[in-house]
């Protein structure tokens, strides 16, 4: 069965497989659309903003490799989710994978999200940038990305942190964390800039 | 080192050496466009690995022994450009009457060989950035490091990452803009 590709599906099409009863896409496919949302929305402000923004232009082009990294994590996040709850659903049956494949599915499905957090964190400080040196009619659009970024940047710690391969003293949960609170203040600060 | 320095050469000077007969421009040539021969080959015509491997050899092969025909040393690229695409005609062209089901060549081909020509524009004008925004823009666009990443690695504040790989795309901006274009292929 050929697998559909999210990013080619409508926005509709799109948000009626996540609400659909499947377990995938998820919060991590939600988190990786979102950061690539934000992402868009800080490229919008510093192009629109060039004509008093010297590095305007620099900071869209960087908001866009973003958002191309990001986008296609949506795919491989659900990938990795379903072959891990797979993994686990048929631990200790004979022709399974065993302890190495389960705990390999299990790496990759903390891997991805944490790779989204990273990306919402970035987009989160590229967000503050823009915020302070973009165009007044486009601060709350900045402020708007950050938001978000740092809202999928929490939503996918979280689900590095609930991942039954991660423990507490594993060095990605401790980044995850890490990655949040950076993301999380770089909302403050761009939210406090439009204030 | 003298490999470094070649590699700081223009294409017009490195093929003047090449003329000279200095033999490690040669192979300082070939490091400077293998991966542009092999990307027409294998994104622009999708060529397979063997067949582009052929090509390659090929290609190299007339450089060195045509390498008179060249009219302007600063028109090497197109003029490998050039002898690229007409081998890679040719082996598409040969591997149709064997095999008929051998893959299209891509539909948007000039499109595809427009971009690689561009992705070495940005290379070659790279490499006249200064060396902290080649490193910079190297971190992020090319291995895809996190802005974390690079602060800890060149030791510089996370915050001042982003501006300073925007000012640096800047530069390169300007000097791509900067760079003449327009130079003359062979005789062929």
């Amino acid at each position: 069965v050929r697998e559909t590709n999210y990013l080619d599906l409508k926005l509709d099409e799109f948000l009626a497989r996540i609400a659909a009863s499947d377990e995938s896409p998820g919060g991590g496919a939600a988190a990786a659309i979102t950061v690539a949302v934000a992402a868009g929305l800080v490229a919008m402000v510093a192009r629109c903003s060039h004509g008093s923004w010297p590095d305007g232009p620099g900071v869209a082009a960087q908001a866009i490799a973003i958002q191309e990294r990001v986008a296609p994590l949506a795919q491989t996040d659900a990938r990795a989710w379903d072959e891990a709850l797979g993994a686990l659903g048929s631990a200790g049956e004979p022709g399974s994978g065993g302890d190495v494949d389960l705990e390999r599915k299990l790496d990759l499905a903390a891997a991805v999200p944490l790779e989204i957090a990273r990306f919402g964190a970035d987009v989160a400080g590229l967000a503050v940038l823009a915020a302070e040196r973009c165009e007044g009619a486009y601060h709350a659009d900045a402020a708007a990305a950050a938001a978000l970024a740092a809202g999928a940047a929490r939503a996918a710690a979280h689900l590095v942190e609930v991942n039954l391969a991660v423990r507490d003293e594993d060095d990605r949960l401790k980044l995850a964390r890490a990655i949040e609170q950076e993301a999380q203040e770089a909302a403050a600060r761009a939210l406090r800039v439009v204030r | 080192v003298r490999q470094a320095t070649l590699g700081s050469l223009t294409d017009a000077e490195l093929v003047r050496r090449c003329r000279a007969g200095d033999g490690a421009a040669w192979d300082a040539l070939v490091e400077r466009f293998s991966r542009y021969v092999y990307a027409i080959c294998t994104h622009g015509f999708r060529l397979s690995e063997t067949d582009a491997e052929d090509v390659f050899q090929e290609v190299f092969t007339r450089v060195y022994t045509r390498l008179d025909t060249l009219r302007d040393d600063g028109a090497i690229r197109p003029w490998i450009a050039q002898l690229t695409r007409r081998l890679c005609l040719d082996t598409l062209s040969a591997g149709k009457r064997v095999q008929p089901t051998a893959e299209p060549i891509a539909a948007d081909v000039e499109d595809v060989l427009q971009e690689i020509d561009e992705a070495f524009d940005v290379r070659e004008a790279l490499t006249e950035l200064p060396d902290h925004c080649q490193e910079m823009l190297d971190r992020f666009f090319a291995r895809d490091e996190s802005y974390r990443t690079i602060s800890a690695a060149l030791d510089l504040p996370q915050g001042t990452i982003a501006s300073r790989i925007a000012r640096c795309l800047t530069r390169l901006r300007s000097t791509l803009e900067g760079r003449s274009t327009g130079s003359r292929g062979s005789r062929e």
